[in-house]
């Protein structure tokens, strides 16, 4: 009886599970299939596979060939992994000190790291455009990598702070006594602890880096530092709307996410799983 | 070798004083340990030796060098910790060589001492191992290894056996003797088992709310409690404590006289060891079997007296009795100890 009512439940969560599945990848498969039909056909048959005449490739060719399309694409990949890697390096420094560290205003620092994650940055666009042009780095991509390492500090010290003050603190005194400076017992003692957690952070702090259009389009709209998302409206004009390259960019640019998704989906599992984010 | 010297150490998290005037010399070569209840400073007096704590104030030397300004890596310790704090990324032979190829040590001489170290302590088989691919025993080896090739003056350990389950600690301490038989190291040891006290110590110190009730060899504190603390503390199961009277210096229990020539006036606390008692149809404690528990060599009999006191005595494994039985206990007074109402020891008789 017992038996029979385990599968019962274990068949109900994986149907559940699986229509969750098949909603998530729904709009992603038809943005992947569309990319490889005509226009005609995209209007006419949205759900069709792309079989004989409505297979076109003519949306990659215009995306890889008669665009600057390789050119955004490196700009997001720059600003992405250079954001990255300061808010991945910054976030864990910072989480490391307030909770290793016993120093007199340390709850203020912890609350003032952390309190970015309930104001939305984009409420200080203004002032943040107005510091870019006082700093002269309109059209760069410094301007976002500093503009995305700071919006993305909050969450990530957040969690790594959690995370840190799980690390016992008897392996970071054997450090000491073997005679670490506290760098190193940060580099190479506490960091390859909580590589999970890296990798949990990489993934929550990459995605909205990568998909943003807002600030490209505000702080460095030039023709040189576009990045994907910004690159793709120039297939979306005033009167007519390429959709088949439009399809195809979006399509190319989810890829890089996609790899890095894979990459680290086994550290992210393991990083959630032992409580990494709290609601 | 070396000798350890604690001088008016003192400890204090804000108005919190934590360790009192702690004044202690450790000679070389010996193996001193600190025990106490939980939350009564040992821990954190081991750790200020080690320099993770900082002093209030006081001064530490090892050596006769003074040692309490300098890095925890400059003092010339070593310590084991309780929950081992092994690197988990790096594999035994790399934990137990860490250290020293931080310090720039020969490799030649890394593996020297690393191979002594893993010889002494039977790691050989297991250097290629992650500590998660190790029984708590084994990481515990590991945790003492990495402290031998540092080949410090002292050897700090805080708790090293309290992870372990009851078999694996009894065999980690007759390994941690003979580890100190061979190496003739300084050792101070931190535990709050008194068992492991008796066994390893060769000088203990009994701390209670970060001051010291008592330092001694084991069977000095045993025979010759200072106080009530330590003599309730040393020995298993612990001492029974009765209220009694003391009049013309004679100790009696309700009607019963037990000592004499006691110099002590008025009410009295009566400490007998449960392995003192022995069943005599003479003897003066009388009382009902509350509850018998039977070891096979030996058997506790919890009583209830005469006198509504509870007392629990040790006895060979030979004796059976049941809850209700009557029982008449004989103690030699020579081995009874008399403490005042603030727990002082009056002395034998």
């Amino acid at each position: 009886m017992r038996r029979v009512q385990d599968h019962l439940s274990s068949t109900v969560i994986h149907a559940v599970l699986l229509a969750w599945t098949l909603l998530a990848v729904f709009p992603l498969v038809l943005i992947l299939i569309n990319s490889f039909k005509t226009r005609k056909a995209i209007f006419g048959d949205a759900l069709g596979l792309p079989i004989g005449k409505s297979l076109s490739l003519k949306g990659y060719e215009s995306v890889m060939a008669n665009s600057d399309f390789p050119m955004f694409f490196g700009n997001s990949l720059t600003v992405t992994c250079v954001s990255l890697f300061f808010i991945l390096l910054f976030g864990a420094m910072a989480a490391h000190a307030v909770s290793e560290y016993e120093f007199k205003g340390n709850t203020f620092i912890s609350l003032y790291l952390i309190v970015g994650i309930m104001v939305p940055i984009r409420l200080g666009t203004v002032a943040l455009l107005d510091l870019i042009v006082g700093l002269g780095l309109t059209n760069t991509l410094t301007a976002l990598i500093l503009v995305y390492t700071a919006q993305g500090l909050p969450i990530a010290i957040f969690i790594f702070t959690e995370f840190l003050r799980s690390v016992s603190r008897e392996i970071k005194d054997s450090a000491r006594i073997d005679g670490l400076s506290e760098y190193r017992i940060f580099f190479e003692v506490v960091l390859p602890l909580v590589r999970p957690v890296i990798a949990t952070v990489a993934v929550f702090s990459m995605i909205p880096i990568w998909n943003d259009l807002w600030f490209p389009l505000i702080l460095s709209p030039g023709e040189e530092t576009r990045t994907v998302t910004l690159g793709v409206q120039q297939f979306i004009g005033q009167y007519t709307v390429k959709w088949g390259s439009v399809l195809a960019a979006l399509s190319v640019a989810i890829m890089p996410v996609l790899v890095m998704y894979i990459i680290f989906s086994r550290q992210l599992i393991r990083g959630i799983t032992t409580g990494a984010v709290k609601g | 070798m070396a000798t350890l010297e604690l001088k008016s150490v003192k400890k204090a998290f804000g108005d919190t004083t934590v360790i009192q005037n702690m004044e202690l010399a450790v000679e070389h070569g010996e193996l001193v340990v600190f025990v106490g209840p939980s939350g009564c400073g040992k821990s954190t007096l081991l750790r200020m030796i080690a320099g993770l704590e900082t002093l209030t104030a006081g001064e530490i030397h090892i050596d006769g060098q003074r040692i309490d300004h300098q890095p925890p890596s400059n003092r010339g310790i070593a310590m084991v910790f309780q929950s081992y704090a092994l690197y988990p990324h790096k594999d035994v032979r790399g934990n137990l060589g860490f250290s020293l190829k931080h310090a720039k040590v020969d490799k030649s001489e890394i593996d020297k001492r690393v191979n002594i170290a893993a010889d002494i302590l039977g790691l050989q088989d297991l250097m290629g191992r992650k500590p998660r691919e190790l029984s708590g025993g084994q990481r515990q080896r590991v945790a003492i290894g990495r402290a031998i090739v540092r080949e410090p003056q002292v050897f700090l350990f805080d708790e090293p056996l309290s992870n372990l389950d009851a078999a694996l600690r009894v065999h980690m301490r007759v390994e941690i003797l003979k580890l100190h038989q061979r190496l003739k190291n300084t050792m101070v040891y931190v535990t709050h088992d008194q068992v492991e006290a008796m066994t390893l110590a060769d000088r203990i110190v009994v701390f209670r709310d970060g001051s010291v009730e008592q330092v001694g060899t084991p069977l000095e504190l045993y025979r010759e409690p200072a106080n009530r603390f330590v003599a309730g503390f040393i020995g298993s199961p612990a001492m029974n404590f009765l209220e009694a009277a003391c009049q013309s210096e004679q100790v009696s229990l309700g009607a019963t006289h037990l000592c004499k020539r006691v110099h002590a006036d008025g009410d009295v606390t009566l400490g007998i060891r449960p392995e003192h008692l022995r069943v005599d149809e003479r003897g003066q404690l009388r009382g009902e079997v509350q509850v018998f528990e039977h070891l096979g060599g030996e058997a506790f009999v919890h009583l209830l007296l005469e006198d509504g006191q509870q007392l629990v005595a040790r006895l060979d494994g030979e004796h059976h009795m049941r809850p209700g039985d009557r029982c008449v206990l004989g103690v030699d007074p020579q081995k009874c100890h008399v403490f005042d109402l603030a727990g002082l020891r009056i002395g034998n008789v």
